[in-house]
């Protein structure tokens, strides 16, 4: 528990806001966030798919390697990296112990080690794909590709509005503590600060939801003056919004640099385990 | 007699309100669980899966359907997508099983200021929504794995080590971040939440048509997405062998491990159950708190 303190002191709420404001907007003139939203999906649909159905070391290490690449490229910030080694090195630490304890030994390392790259390769191809485009852009390619339109919406919305809801939650959370009496001992292991702040994290929703949800009328109307349900019927208003979307030259280079990539990769793969 | 009949109808803008509140508060709390650490006491884990008693009691104040489907795209575009831990395909199953599961459990409640309805239908939300990703978690091993029925046993040890999580999830998370919130915030917005976008509150004099959502075009698009989504599934994960080890693990501990948990779980149900009972009795119509 000591190390979570520690941890949450270095990690603020404020912290987490700007990173996710920066992951939305920050990066918009990297190389990856110049592409058309079509042609980054058209990638993720082989990288973030074809990874599951490989099975040779070599591919997936070169994948591996074109994927910490592409990640850089698209200048994601250090939370996300974060909780995505969290999440991969918790899951497969667990699973490797596991198997360890109960006579697993050696040879399970590298079917962990082959799982383990295989999820880091989809989450990064999900984090390049997603965190380089800026909200706007990324629900104007889904509505092109023909996603709904609340959902496209919704994208958009999200990216904007968490930062402030993040701020809002996390005033009434700190309302609450300083009008509550914490816990005077921590008890077994914790427990008792532990069900303190399950609880006030609970309990702090119910403000939250009337807000949220006046705020939510202002949107709505804010939408309906500017004809949102309109345009969501007319497909004239659809063509207008997206014209603007065309394939360049820098998408043909991408897609067929990644192609040529992976065709080596094959190749490669095909010699070595020959 | 015509307006006991009257549907609850809303208009396009109201939809609309009912499923971005739905979105950005679920979307919110999957933010806020996601960041919180989870507790492994070997088969038991210790965590908080998700609040689920968000989209459950917006489905019991507002139109269920709407929400439901609001909350479950909540989750996909903040907990997945800008956490970049999109997963594919495989995505749509969750969608699809979350949105039912809060869907039905809005649909149960005909009255929100009725106490036992809406407890009835904050666990039956939860217990279907366990049920349907517990089925799918033992159908990618009895159908995607072929050679694991090579093994004795390991079918039966799978749907133990399934069950087992099932209750885990349904009597902890369930009653803890399911039940007791919702039957305290359900009473306590109702009749207040609804002026705030515009609309009346739900009463039972109000019906909603089923046959008006579920149009035939969207039942069959969603059989066949449900499909395609539980292929998807067994597809990606066919050689994931997640759960050998798991059957390994509990083989070795002993079954007796499960009767802990299970009782565990069982004693903390007890005595909520008994807490709320008596805070029921002692303090007549006041609320009951957490």
């Amino acid at each position: 528990m000591e190390y979570v303190r520690k941890l949450m002191d270095r990690v603020s709420v404020e912290g987490v806001k700007i990173e996710l404001l920066n992951t939305a907007y920050g990066n918009g003139n990297t190389f990856l966030a110049k592409l058309d939203p079509r042609t980054l999906f058209l990638w993720y649909l082989y990288f973030g798919i074809a990874p599951w159905f490989i099975h040779s070391e070599v591919l997936l290490l070169g994948m591996f390697l074109l994927l910490v690449v592409t990640t850089m490229m698209s200048r994601v910030s250090p939370l996300i990296i974060g909780i995505l080694c969290l999440g991969l090195l918790s899951q497969a630490g667990y699973l490797f112990i596991v198997s360890w304890l109960f006579g697993g030994g050696g040879e399970t390392i590298l079917p962990l080690l082959k799982l383990t790259m295989k999820l880091s390769v989809i989450s990064m191809a999900s984090i390049t794909v997603f965190c380089s485009m800026d909200p706007e852009k990324l629900s104007d390619g889904l509505l092109r590709i023909g996603v709904p339109k609340q959902v496209s919406f919704g994208i958009a919305y999200g990216y904007r509005m968490l930062p402030s809801l993040v701020e809002e939650y996390h005033h009434i959370f700190l309302s609450f503590r300083l009008r509550g009496v914490a816990p005077r001992r921590h008890g077994l292991l914790y427990w008792r600060s532990i069900v303190y702040f399950l609880k006030i994290a609970v309990l702090s929703f119910y403000p939250l939801i009337l807000s949220i949800a006046k705020r939510t009328r202002t949107t709505v109307e804010a939408l309906e003056a500017k004809g949102f349900s309109y345009a969501y019927h007319s497909p004239e208003a659809k063509r207008i919004k997206l014209s603007y979307m065309k394939f360049t030259a820098r998408d043909a280079v991408f897609l067929l640099g990644s192609g040529l990539y992976v065709v080596l990769l094959h190749v490669l793969a095909a010699q070595i385990s020959i | 007699m015509a307006q006991l009949k009257q549907r609850y109808v809303l208009t396009q803008s109201q939809k609309m309100m009912v499923f971005i509140l739905s979105m950005s508060l679920y979307g919110l709390s999957n933010m806020i669980t996601e960041l919180i650490p989870s507790i492994r006491l070997g088969p038991i884990e210790l965590s908080v899966e998700y609040f689920a008693f968000i989209p459950l009691t917006l489905c019991i104040l507002f139109h269920p359907f709407y929400a439901a489907v609001g909350a479950a795209l909540g989750e996909v575009i903040f907990g997945e997508i800008m956490l970049g831990q999109f997963g594919g395909l495989g995505e749509l199953e969750k969608f699809i099983g979350f949105s039912l599961a809060m869907f039905i459990a809005g649909t149960l409640v005909n009255d929100p200021r009725n106490r036992r309805q809406v407890g009835v239908a904050a666990m039956m939300g939860v217990i279907i929504h366990q049920f349907i990703s517990c089925a799918v978690d033992i159908g990618k091993v009895w159908i995607g794995v072929e050679e694991f029925e090579a093994v004795p046993g390991l079918a039966q040890s799978v749907v133990v080590v399934e069950g087992v999580a099932f209750l885990n999830d349904v009597l902890f998370s369930g009653i803890l971040f399911a039940l007791l919130p919702t039957l305290y915030l359900v009473p306590r917005l109702y009749g207040k939440i609804e002026p705030l976008l515009g609309m009346k509150p739900r009463n039972n004099k109000m019906k909603y048509s089923l046959g008006e959502i579920m149009a035939p075009r969207l039942i069959v698009v969603s059989v066949i997405l449900a499909v395609l989504a539980a292929l998807a599934e067994f597809l990606a994960e066919s050689d994931m062998a997640l759960v050998e080890w798991d059957a390994d693990f509990l083989e070795s501990i002993g079954s007796w491990f499960i009767w802990v948990s299970i009782g565990a779980a069982a004693a903390v149900a007890c005595l909520t159950i008994w807490l709320l009972v008596r805070r029921g009795k002692r303090s007549g119509t006041a609320g009951t708190g957490i």
